[in-house]
């Protein structure tokens, strides 16, 4: 089983993805269906609560580690360390994957148990294990399915959002070689047999964190399906990834971090499993891993943190932002080329990846500011898409003729009388092609608006003449 | 007796010379002091959200120095424009030598249907009246930039025989966005139909917003795929409701 | 905290915090029954006995309640065992029907149990039945009361705040319950001595 993925974001365009994406019929019914359903069950989840001031307090508390980072590092990992545990720091992500592929190699380990991390699809950790002859086993329901269908996730919650049920029956039936039954719960409990088998057997078991508590070393994870905590409960040795940006001061704060993050990611209370890891097995305890080890992963967020674009480490990956984005609701994950889909990909993928390959992401929205308004920790998304688009229009990644075509433009809007002229000329050059007073076929560059739309003619009489 | 003037956006300006006339009209009706904005082109939104910094601003300032000439409200008839002028001017002036107009001028931007909500007694008062079920579409940017939703609801309120049904999705992206709309038509037009079939599995007989840029992304989708929907703007129904 | 948070995982102010336990325990897919001290063993044993639980393992933070259960299991011909026994048998532990655990505190709010390490780390989730005992002193209104003590989680390498069992929605959206975790959580609520 191999992982290894083509790089859609350098071979092709958002364009070109979003168009294959619109084509396919399930997921223009899945998606919204899905992603609805999250956003009325947040809606009625904080109903009788404020959730503007816990929105408030939360982005109050990534605020304060954000703007003293590496503090809140150095206690984090203090506290850790006093726990046994082995921290490492990842300047970038083939440091971090060569940090995970030394630890796995030292515990020997044939199999690797993994608990669904956004940080481990990043730094494209399975590749690089599976050439070392590990056998990598995603437990997450959502995420297995991906791995053994060569696919990749398509949502940060909800992996296989993209998927109808047929397909992953196909999927796992194909892992099971023999035709499983159709339901959903028969799949689930397949998998479930299935995978319990590799937790037993697994040396090493990898997961995310979502939240590391400085005060502490606590380092929180969140499931339904108790993956997390079968990862970091069997295997004689757990790892785990966490960005660096995912500190929290203070125990007390996950009282606010958690209903944000649950609620606005699967619209529950409270997810089923809150597993807090404080350290290695302890002698007392009847089980748990002999070794604990953290890896803190950079990979360009040290420089997000002083630069203006700092906002964007508050994320808590709750995924809000895509269930909310008129944009990725009609054409998923996948057509953002990357790991990160939705409001968060189309800002995230152009600051960690650079303008050359992620810019045009930063141009793949409406700016309509939705994810603004649900995002947990307040991230002003919209104002940093155009902070994006204003970087790649004043760097070399823009194309030139765009670059021309608004320099001239201002240059003739912002002399009136040029600007006057604009609309007898539009309407004498679009004339002989309307029919009655609309355009619906016109010639480049118009012909992307008149794809699918037509185009009202200039007035005959502007407002300035009447 | 209040003052304002009516800055027509360049869409209102160039493509549908009727909204701004209709706003002045209504203004008017109410015994406001209006008249038209002269000598402004467009508020440098199109460049600006594209990151072309320096050609919003260049464009922009025409309109700026243009409006600081007259006086009372700048009533805006496009909401994304009005948003532009009200939220993003003085970030676009910052150190500039325009800075402190841009602040003045900013200041006394008002969007369409908070100028005619402001003079609702007076509004009333024209007996305004049209039958048929309306559905209203919130613009994104008069939305949450804004921060306008409940004045357009208002306004329609104030017209006897209108229905007022609520799209079950009317604060979600009509698909235009700007240049996103010529960038990715594809994704941009499935925005649209969505909005749209909404409109028609309800049978309205006009879907109003207060925003040019999303009238003709629901218009020119309605008109070429043949829908019966009837996007206008809050001004065009206020028109009709008028007793001739 | 200063303030009194306002979130869902907070107990409404004047709520009775054991009623708000039980109806939480009942909202995420969980069973609860309300027993007093003495009839522990007994509510275990009839819960063991509605899911046909045969292979059982006991943990040690049952405290007061250990050797009745344990007694209780040998009486009915169940094969049980203390999980710290067994947690090192992989296959075993694999295999077993149902857990009983008791838990280190309550979440009124949102009607989780918390259980520390010394439980057994995977006490809680490896078998498809986990059966916990909650005495009614340990039922704390809301996540902020839990979090307010850090110095709670210093004694345990592993806290695990479970609500319900475990579930998954990752095919096309439809819930199932059972994902890796158990199928069935069944909460007692052992009322205060009077």
């Amino acid at each position: 089983m191999t992982t290894q993925h083509r790089d859609l974001l350098t071979e092709t365009g958002f364009e070109e993805l979003s168009e294959r994406q619109l084509a396919t019929p399930f997921i223009r019914q899945a998606v919204p269906k899905a992603t609805d359903h999250t956003v009325a069950a947040m809606g009625a989840l904080f109903a009788d609560h404020d959730r503007e001031a816990l929105r408030d307090r939360g982005a109050a508390i990534r605020d304060e580690v954000i703007a003293d980072l590496e503090t809140h590092l150095v206690d984090l990992v203090a506290a850790c360390e006093a726990k046994g545990v082995v921290v490492h720091r990842a300047t970038d992500a083939a440091h971090a994957r060569e940090i995970v592929r030394g630890i796995v190699r030292a515990a020997d380990a044939r199999t690797v148990v993994k608990s669904k991390s956004m940080m481990s699809e990043e730094i494209e950790l399975n590749p690089a294990l599976e050439a070392d002859g590990v056998k990598v086993v995603e437990t997450d329901l959502g995420e297995y399915v991906v791995q053994v269908s060569g696919d990749r996730p398509s949502h940060i919650i909800a992996p296989v959002i993209h998927l109808p049920r047929e397909k992953v029956r196909e999927s796992l039936s194909a892992v099971a070689g023999e035709q499983l039954p159709p339901e959903a719960e028969a799949l689930t409990a397949w998998a479930r047999e299935e995978l319990r088998g590799s937790f037993l057997a697994a040396e090493v078991g990898i997961t995310g964190v979502n939240f590391g508590v400085a005060e502490t070393g606590t380092l929180v994870l969140v499931t339904n399906e108790g993956n997390a905590r079968m990862t970091t409960s069997l295997p004689r040795v757990h790892v785990a990834l966490m960005g660096i940006e995912r500190v929290l001061p203070r125990m007390e704060d996950l009282a606010v971090m958690l209903p944000l993050l649950t609620g606005h990611g699967t619209g529950q209370q409270i997810s089923c499993y809150v597993t807090m890891i404080d350290g290695p097995r302890r002698e007392d305890e009847p089980d748990g891993p002999e070794e604990q080890h953290l890896v803190l992963i950079d990979n360009g967020r040290s420089a997000l943190a002083r630069s203006e674009y700092a906002d964007i480490l508050r994320c808590i990956r709750c995924g809000a932002c895509q269930n909310i984005c008129p944009v990725y609701r009609q054409v998923g994950g996948h057509a953002y080329g990357w790991v990160y889909g939705g409001p968060i990909g189309a800002v995230l993928t152009p600051l960690l990846r650079g303008d050359e390959d992620g810019g045009e992401l930063a141009q793949a929205s409406s700016l309509c500011a939705a994810c603004d308004d649900i995002c947990p920790v307040k991230i002003p998304l919209h104002e940093l898409l155009v902070k994006l688009r204003r970087r790649r229009a004043e760097g070399d990644s823009a194309p030139r003729v765009e670059k021309i075509a608004f320099a001239l433009w201002s240059r003739a809007w912002s002399v009136p009388w040029v600007y006057r002229l604009s609309g007898p000329l539009g309407r004498l050059t679009l004339l002989p092609l309307a029919r009655g007073g609309r355009v619906r076929r016109a010639p480049r560059p118009l012909a992307r608006w008149t794809s699918g739309r037509s185009l009202p003619l200039p007035a005959r009489r502007p407002f300035h003449r009447r | 007796m209040d003052r304002a003037v009516v800055f027509p956006t360049c869409m209102g300006d160039l493509v549908s010379p009727q909204v701004p006339e209709r706003t002045l009209g209504l203004l008017r009706a109410t015994g406001c002091d209006a008249s038209a904005a002269r000598g402004g082109t467009c508020c440098g939104q199109p460049a600006f959200s594209a990151g072309h910094v320096d050609a919003a601003r260049r464009v922009a300032r025409t309109t700026l120095r243009a409006l600081d000439r007259t006086e009372g409200d700048i009533v805006v008839v496009a909401g994304s424009c009005a948003a532009m002028m009200r939220r993003h001017w003085r970030e676009l002036f910052h150190g500039d030598r325009d800075e402190e107009t841009a602040t003045r001028v900013s200041g006394r931007v008002v969007e369409t249907s908070q100028a005619l909500a402001a003079r609702l007694p007076a509004l009333r008062r024209l007996g305004l009246r049209w039958r048929g079920r309306v559905g209203y579409h919130d613009s994104c940017h008069m939305l949450r930039e804004l921060r306008v939703a409940d004045e357009p609801r208002e306004v329609l309120g104030a017209v006897d025989g209108v229905e007022l049904v609520e799209l079950r999705h009317a604060k979600r992206c009509c698909g235009f966005g700007g240049t996103f709309s010529v960038r990715y038509p594809g994704v941009s037009v499935a925005m649209a139909d969505t909005k749209l079939d909404e409109v028609s599995e309800l049978g309205l007989d006009a879907l109003v917003s207060c925003d040019g840029g999303c009238l003709m992304q629901l218009g020119g989708r309605a008109d070429a795929t043949g829908r019966d929907v009837r996007p206008m703007h809050l001004v065009d129904l206020l028109d009709e409701a008028r007793p001739r | 905290m200063t303030r009194r948070l306002d979130a869902p995982t907070e107990l409404a102010p004047g709520a009775d915090p054991l009623a708000a336990f039980a109806a939480g325990v009942t909202r995420s897919a969980a069973g609860v029954g309300r027993v007093a001290a003495r009839d522990v063993a007994g509510a275990v044993m009839d819960v063991l006995g509605r899911h046909g639980a045969r292979s059982v393992a006991l943990s040690a933070d049952l405290g007061p309640h250990l050797d009745a259960v344990a007694a209780a299991c040998r009486d009915a011909g169940l094969d049980a065992e203390r999980y710290d026994a067994i947690a090192a048998d992989r296959a075993r532990i694999g295999a077993l029907d149902a857990t009983v655990t008791g838990c280190t505190a309550a979440i009124a709010a949102t009607g989780s149990v918390v259980l520390g390490a010394g439980a057994g780390r995977a006490a809680g989730l490896i078998a498809p039945l986990h059966v916990c005992v909650v005495r009614a002193e340990q039922v704390l209104g809301g996540l902020s009361d839990l979090f307010a003590d850090p110095g709670r989680f210093a004694s345990s390498s592993l806290t695990a705040l479970q609500t319900g069992p475990s579930r998954s929605a990752d095919i096309e959206k439809t819930l199932v319950i059972g994902a890796h975790g158990p199928c069935a959580v069944e909460v007692l609520l052992v009322e205060a001595t009077a």
